[in-house]
């Protein structure tokens, strides 16, 4: 038999809720008939109830990562390629920015222009 | 004869290029930039799994009158909690790069650099004509254009493709979480909460203002959880607004530059920006 899912553990979780306050709401409703023996065991029972569903809600949360694992998985390989595309793209400016400072440089050199030659390694080594 | 050559080179380019179908994602960048916006109030919403085991944990001790050994296990919803994140930052992740590859500043290079430095440069007997040297740099950046926006376009195109189905997963799971579970917890705790409250207010041992005092606590602390849960709703109508503009994104992605396309996706814009302005004012 397969595990429950986290929908599934979800929607017990409701289902357990509409019958805790059920529960509830009988004691609320009936509390003048009631003996305080049976007010004390309906509020305990009501309380227990109350628990196991805001466990079971939690249950349903952890239990989501088995159905999202794959998809986080996917997301993270196409977040990484779209960042290298991104990276590839970038670098087509870079290489034109490049290519302009040699060119600023062998200016500088056949000018014999030290200013300009410090200014142009500088700026292509930043 | 090669200036005539140069001249028509740049011309068939031209045309080319007409023809080719420029690249214009500005309403894409638009849209996933809002997503990213609007994902974000994740990072304000005030209840989280940890904060309500917290919570219930000390109202338990409350009710026992207890405050010595008040230790509460809550590992299981910090772990809740965790995985709630890691759905968050995949997504965040996700539109932060779509963002960034459709954008158009990253395929619009600037030749002019280039273009100053052959021109304005000493290279002894060697004389570079300025107009050559500006329709040089032309070309580069056409044909850079040409090849780069063709390849982003495809590259976008299979991204945002195999991308949808993980994107409309987590997004659902990711709402599960909160509009489902954690609001589920809050629930709960309402109950409990009147569950406590209940029997304090029709204790007739105890003064009239203490029971009057009982009551207004009652509601105050369930007008603050009925608050959470409304920032907990509004954050669902993002993620439900995000799972459409994007699903229309996939529906269209063989006709990125279609104008309902672009009407749709500003919409779905606008609605992140409403949602996201509710969501932040409670």
């Amino acid at each position: 038999m397969r595990n429950l899912n986290a929908e599934e553990v979800k929607q017990l979780a409701d289902n357990f809720l509409q019958m805790a306050n059920a529960l509830g709401d009988y004691r609320y409703n009936n509390i003048d008939s009631l003996t305080e023996e049976e007010d004390l065991t309906i509020k305990s029972m009501h309380n227990q109830q109350l628990t196991y569903t805001t466990e079971l809600y939690t249950k349903s949360a952890v239990l989501v990562l088995e159905d999202v694992q794959d998809s986080l998985n996917k997301i993270d390989t196409i977040t990484k390629e779209s960042q290298e595309l991104y990276k590839k793209l970038t670098n087509v400016q870079t290489i034109l920015d490049r290519a302009s400072s040699i060119i600023n440089l062998a200016s500088a050199i056949l000018a014999l222009d030290l200013k300009g030659v410090t200014r142009n390694i500088q700026e292509l080594v930043s | 004869m090669p200036q005539y050559r140069v001249k028509y080179v740049f011309l068939a380019l031209c045309c080319a290029l007409l023809f080719s179908n420029c690249v214009n994602l500005q309403h894409v960048t638009a849209f996933s930039t809002s997503a990213i916006e609007s994902v974000a109030t994740f990072e304000t919403l005030s209840p989280s799994f940890y904060k309500t085991c917290l919570s219930d944990c000390q109202n338990k001790h409350i009710t026992t009158l207890n405050i010595h050994q008040t230790d509460c296990d809550c590992t299981q919803n910090q772990e809740a909690d965790r995985i709630t994140e890691l759905m968050y930052h995949g997504l965040q992740g996700y539109f932060n790069a779509l963002t960034n590859i459709s954008d158009n500043q990253l395929t619009n290079y600037q030749t002019e650099g280039l273009t100053n430095a052959i021109t304005s440069g000493n290279f002894g007997s060697i004389q570079v004509n300025e107009a050559e040297a500006k329709s040089y740099s032309n070309i580069i950046t056409l044909i850079g254009r040409a090849f780069t926006d063709r390849y982003r376009r495809n590259k976008i195109k299979t991204y945002i493709s195999n991308a949808n189905q993980p994107v409309q997963d987590l997004l659902h799971f990711l709402d599960l979480n909160l509009a489902g579970n954690l609001k589920g917890k809050l629930e709960v705790q309402k109950s409990s909460i009147k569950n406590y409250y209940f029997d304090l207010v029709r204790d007739t041992e105890l003064s009239t203002y203490e029971r009057t005092k009982f009551a207004e606590d009652y509601f105050l602390r369930i007008q603050e959880i009925e608050r959470q849960q409304r920032e907990l709703e509004e954050y669902s109508k993002i993620l439900n607004s995000i799972a459409e503009g994007h699903s229309k994104l996939y529906a269209e992605v063989e006709q990125l530059h279609n104008d309902d396309l672009k009407v749709a996706l500003a919409k779905y814009g606008s609605q992140l920006k409403m949602h996201s302005t509710a969501l932040i004012k409670r």
